[in-house]
């Protein structure tokens, strides 16, 4: 295979895999799908300018973080900052379910999502960039500029708030056996 | 745990991102502090959490113009690709070609050492050949072949290109253009030795028309080659062999091989006629073997109590059968984890009744005792899709995605493949239609979109295709799918029929990477069958992993026989899915059910929690598909002999005894599924009681069936064999031979005689 055939598939298996992440990343930063969905497209016109040696085994932490980088700045241009709820809820997939399968789903999840939204912003997106797209926190660390031991203080913040609420709530079981 | 950093640190252990030396550090704080290990213990749990419902928001994707701006960026940044899937060169540009080649053919006579003249000549030729074709035929398209980007003629603009192609600038045509070339250096054929250069020059019109013609997409010129071959005094030969030894000899790559591949298939032909009419078709084994399994351990037993929860996926897969045969008959016991029980269970097909009612399909539950563990009981599940009457099939939309690629050249591989695919087009008719998509060292449209009225076209196109090359998976992928999906039928049948021996070894080629390309196109409502031909580098995995993720179906085709089994007479099967994301659970009752096991199923195990996640894949059931489980089964009372029990927990109390139920049913079935084309999964539960059936008194069905897993489990040296011996797999099929019209469970009994001749020497 030669080299040129080597990178549009590189480039290919980017989009297919992280296409969808970045534009739902881009979007809770823009609070707006179109801009989201165009920041994307900078990244990855971005990308066809690189060496994928270069990027070889850090594509994702590169990928994530000219997407944020891109979304931030359109966002400081245009000064649009919505609150997240409102992206929560833009983003959340629509899904038609009847009564009976959404109740059994109720019962089955706890919706730790939820809970998550009230947390700061800084620690929303720390957990959606491990939880979500699955980011260690090194790459993290990458794409926010903070510290690596930063990003470890965050996400433990981030989890204890979250385990407390849950269970205050009674939201997650002890489902431990089954 | 006493400081913050500390709780710090266990979340980052519980999460797997400390380093080495702080790793050690808290290892030890676990072992001495509970309620450090508790914390990690809600980390995880909490994280998992987080993980299933983040991961499951939607992922909007970006628009297509967009995607398309990407894939123009690409093609802007690299060197224009020639092969396309729609680009057919207009006529006057082909006439236009045709002078220059003419003109370049009689310089390259007159003016000899001019190697670059061969290559402009051979290339001219191709070109002359495909206007040829051009003429003959427009409709019936030929592979596209790849052009060097040099000659203006060539340069496409870009804007013609469609968007989604792959820019692949393969050197050499898909498959290879055949090309005659006239070589004016070479008075004879010297290197080619006696025998073969007389061969090659008598033959040469003969190959040209019958093997060389089929490979590319052109016909040849008829005059030309007689031109070349009445001129011995320029010495025109075809390019053979170990002839080419200029410094052009690497362009020239492909050309040896068709040439080779010409010379040795008319070796073969009468052979071939023999295997056609045995319907067997052997080769010896390939040196080295490089075939390649999954690794599977047995599911163990599972305590009642412990873990009541049995969930899994079906399969309709019956590839394992065929190949087990292939090594049987070949005098060679298979390697244990080529052996996939339930996929030996599912090759044959069982009596149930169809469904009645709006479900696609029956479910039929039968416990009798357990032939091979007599205190035992055996659970049968029993699936049943609802048949499709030929006449009733939908229209479908077929794509046949065949790999076209060197190590396909094999008498058990393209061409049983061929002839397979030719079984299932004569089943065709006005509603269906067949696009044909080859890949080698690129992907290419061998045949656009062609009604299944118009048969003789398709059989045609099948006919050409010929082997060469390495094997670009994911880039036939692609192209197959924008395919099936630019003439997707709404209503009707979508599929992807990938014929390959899985040996992916250019582009995409991890299995993780592929099963992701195929996962993503399975959300396109385009279903995949997946059909394995050829030995010696078998990639098993592969091919099952792909239609796993492809909601697809996947057979081992070994003969003729098989292919017309699985394409014939199991067609609506095969290409209609009735049902898809089958899951099934079971609830064991402990009062009854002291431990349990499944079958095979091993890599189709689900976690409790996937059964009522409707994100998470499954199997599908085809048309008329019956599909079948075996649950051995250690009544309340009993304790398997397997386990040797652990001992009592040193820091725990035992947990409160659950309370158990008095019922005496003995598990609760339940069953999701989705219709082929909806989002959310349907419910079906079932409660069974065991109403104590001895063995003798078990339908035919039920024995055949645990014979059948009864052999499965001697041929991988299960732990669980119990009792079983070849004899008793035997007696127990015979048994349950019941009514055999196709005699493919008569072949099961000759099978399980070769394996105990095998095992016992």
């Amino acid at each position: 295979m030669d080299m040129t055939e080597a990178k549009s598939d590189w480039i290919k298996v980017a989009l297919r895999e992280h296409e969808g992440p970045l534009v739902r990343y881009a979007t809770q930063i823009t609070g707006d799908l179109d801009r989201a969905r165009d920041v994307v497209q900078d990244t990855f016109l971005k990308l066809c300018a690189e060496d994928p040696a270069r990027l070889d085994g850090h594509l994702a932490q590169w990928l994530f973080t000219v997407c944020r980088n891109r979304a931030l700045d359109i966002q400081r241009k245009e000064q649009r900052m919505k609150p997240l709820d409102d992206v929560e809820l833009a983003t959340r997939p629509g899904r038609e379910v009847s009564p009976a399968a959404q109740a059994e789903q109720n019962e089955s999840t706890s919706h730790a999502l939820r809970f998550l939204k009230h947390l700061p912003p800084n620690q929303q997106e720390v957990v959606r960039l491990k939880f979500q797209t699955g980011l260690s926190y090194k790459e993290i660390a990458g794409v926010t500029k903070l510290s690596v031991s930063n990003v470890g203080f965050l996400i433990h913040t981030a989890l204890k708030t979250l385990r407390q609420q849950m269970a205050e709530t009674g939201a997650i079981s002890e489902r431990r056996s089954s | 745990m006493n400081t913050n950093l500390d709780e710090v640190k266990l979340t980052a252990y519980a999460l797997n991102e400390l380093d080495e030396t702080s790793w050690a550090a808290v290892e030890k704080l676990l072992a001495m502090d509970p309620v450090a290990r508790r914390w990690v213990e809600d980390v995880r749990r909490t994280a998992a959490l987080l993980e299933s419902e983040l991961q499951a928001e939607e992922c909007p994707s970006l628009t297509t113009e967009q995607t398309r701006e990407i894939q123009r960026q690409i093609h802007l940044r690299e060197k224009p690709g020639f092969w396309t899937r729609q680009w057919f060169p207009s006529l006057r540009l082909v006439e236009a070609l045709a002078v220059v080649a003419i003109i370049v053919i009689l310089g390259a006579m007159l003016l000899p050492a001019l190697s670059k003249a061969k290559f402009k000549a051979k290339r001219s030729v191709a070109m002359a050949e495909q206007r040829q074709a051009a003429l003959e035929n427009r409709v019936e398209d030929q592979p596209k072949p790849v052009q060097q980007p040099a000659e203006p003629p060539v340069a496409l603009d870009l804007n013609e290109v469609p968007a989604m192609t792959s820019p692949a600038p393969a050197p050499a045509a898909i498959p290879p253009a055949p090309v005659m070339t006239v070589n004016p250096s070479v008075t004879q054929p010297v290197a080619l030795g006696q025998t073969r250069a007389s061969d090659a020059l008598t033959r040469a019109p003969v190959a040209s028309s019958q093997d060389f013609g089929l490979a590319a997409g052109g016909l040849p010129i008829e005059g030309q080659d007689n031109n070349s071959l009445r001129l011995p005094g320029v010495g025109a030969t075809f390019q053979a062999g170990r002839s080419a030894t200029t410094a052009t000899s690497l362009q020239f790559e492909s050309v040896k091989k068709d040439w080779s591949y010409g010379h040795r298939l008319q070796e073969r032909l009468a052979d071939e006629h023999d295997h056609f009419n045995r319907n067997r078709w052997s080769a010896p084994p390939a040196q080295p073997n490089t075939e390649s399994y999954a690794d599977l351990a047995d599911n163990p037993f599972l305590a009642a109590l412990d873990n009541p929860l049995s969930t899994f996926s079906i399969d309709v897969d019956t590839a394992s059968y065929a190949n087990v045969r292939r090594f049987l008959t070949e005098n060679q016991l298979p390697p244990p984890d080529a052996v996939r029980i339930e996929e030996m269970i599912n090759y044959f097909s069982y009596n149930y009744p169809q469904p009645k009612g709006s479900v696609p399909f029956s479910v039929n539950v039968e416990i009798a005792s357990c032939p091979w563990n007599a205190g035992h009981r055996l659970v049968r599940v029993g699936l049943k899709g609802r048949e499709i009457a030929r006449d009733q099939r939908p229209p479908s939309n077929l794509v046949f995605l065949i790999d076209v690629s060197g190590s396909m050249d094999e008498p058990a591989k393209l061409p049983l493949l061929k002839e397979s695919l030719k079984l299932l087009t004569r089943q065709l008719n006005e509603n269906d239609h067949v696009s044909i998509v080859v890949y080698a060292g690129a992907a290419g449209m061998v045949l656009p979109e062609t009604s299944g009225s118009n048969k003789a076209t398709i059989l045609r196109a099948l006919d050409r295709l010929q082997a060469d090359g390495s094997t670009h998976g994911s880039a036939g992928i692609q192209l197959a799918y924008e395919t099936a999906s630019e003439n997707f039928i709404e209503g009707g049948v979508n599929r992807v029929i990938l014929c390959t021996d899985g040996d992916f070894n250019v582009g995409v080629t991890s299995q993780g990477d592929l099963t992701r390309l195929i996962q993503e196109k399975a959300k396109s409502k385009i279903f995949l069958s997946v059909l394995g031909f050829g030995m010696g580098n078998y990639k098993d995995s592969t091919m099952e992993a792909l239609a796993d993720k492809g909601n697809g179906n996947y057979a081992y085709i070994d003969s003729l026989n098989e292919g017309r089994k699985v394409l014939v007479e199991q067609m609506s099967g095969t290409l209609v899915t009735i049902a898809k994301d089958v899951k099934i659970q079971i609830e064991f009752n402990p009062a009854q059910v002291n431990s349990y096991r499944l079958i095979g199923y091993e890599n189709r195990l689900l976690a409790k929690e996937d059964f009522n996640n409707d994100k998470k894949d499954a199997g599908e059931i085809g048309a008329g598909h019956t599909v079948t489980a075996l649950y051995e089964v250690v009544p309340a009372g009993m304790t398997p002999d397997e386990t040797p029990g652990v001992d009592p927990l040193k820091y725990q109390r035992p947990a409160r005894p659950p309370v158990v139920s008095d019922s005496d049913e003995m598990l609760t079935l339940k069953l999701r599924y989705k219709q082929p084309d909806g989002d959310t999964s349907r419910l079906l539960t079932t409660p069974v009681k065991d109403s104590d059936k001895s063995y003798a008194r078990a339908s035919t069905d039920f024995k055949f069936a645990a014979a059948v897993a009864e052999f499965g489990m001697l041929l991988r040296h299960s732990p669980y064999c119990g009792d079983a011996t070849m004899d008793s797999a035997w007696e127990h099929a015979k048994s349950g031979l019941g009514n055999d019209p196709e005699g493919y469970r008569a072949e099961f009994l000759t099978l399980v005689e070769t394996a105990s001749r095998l095992a016992g020497k």
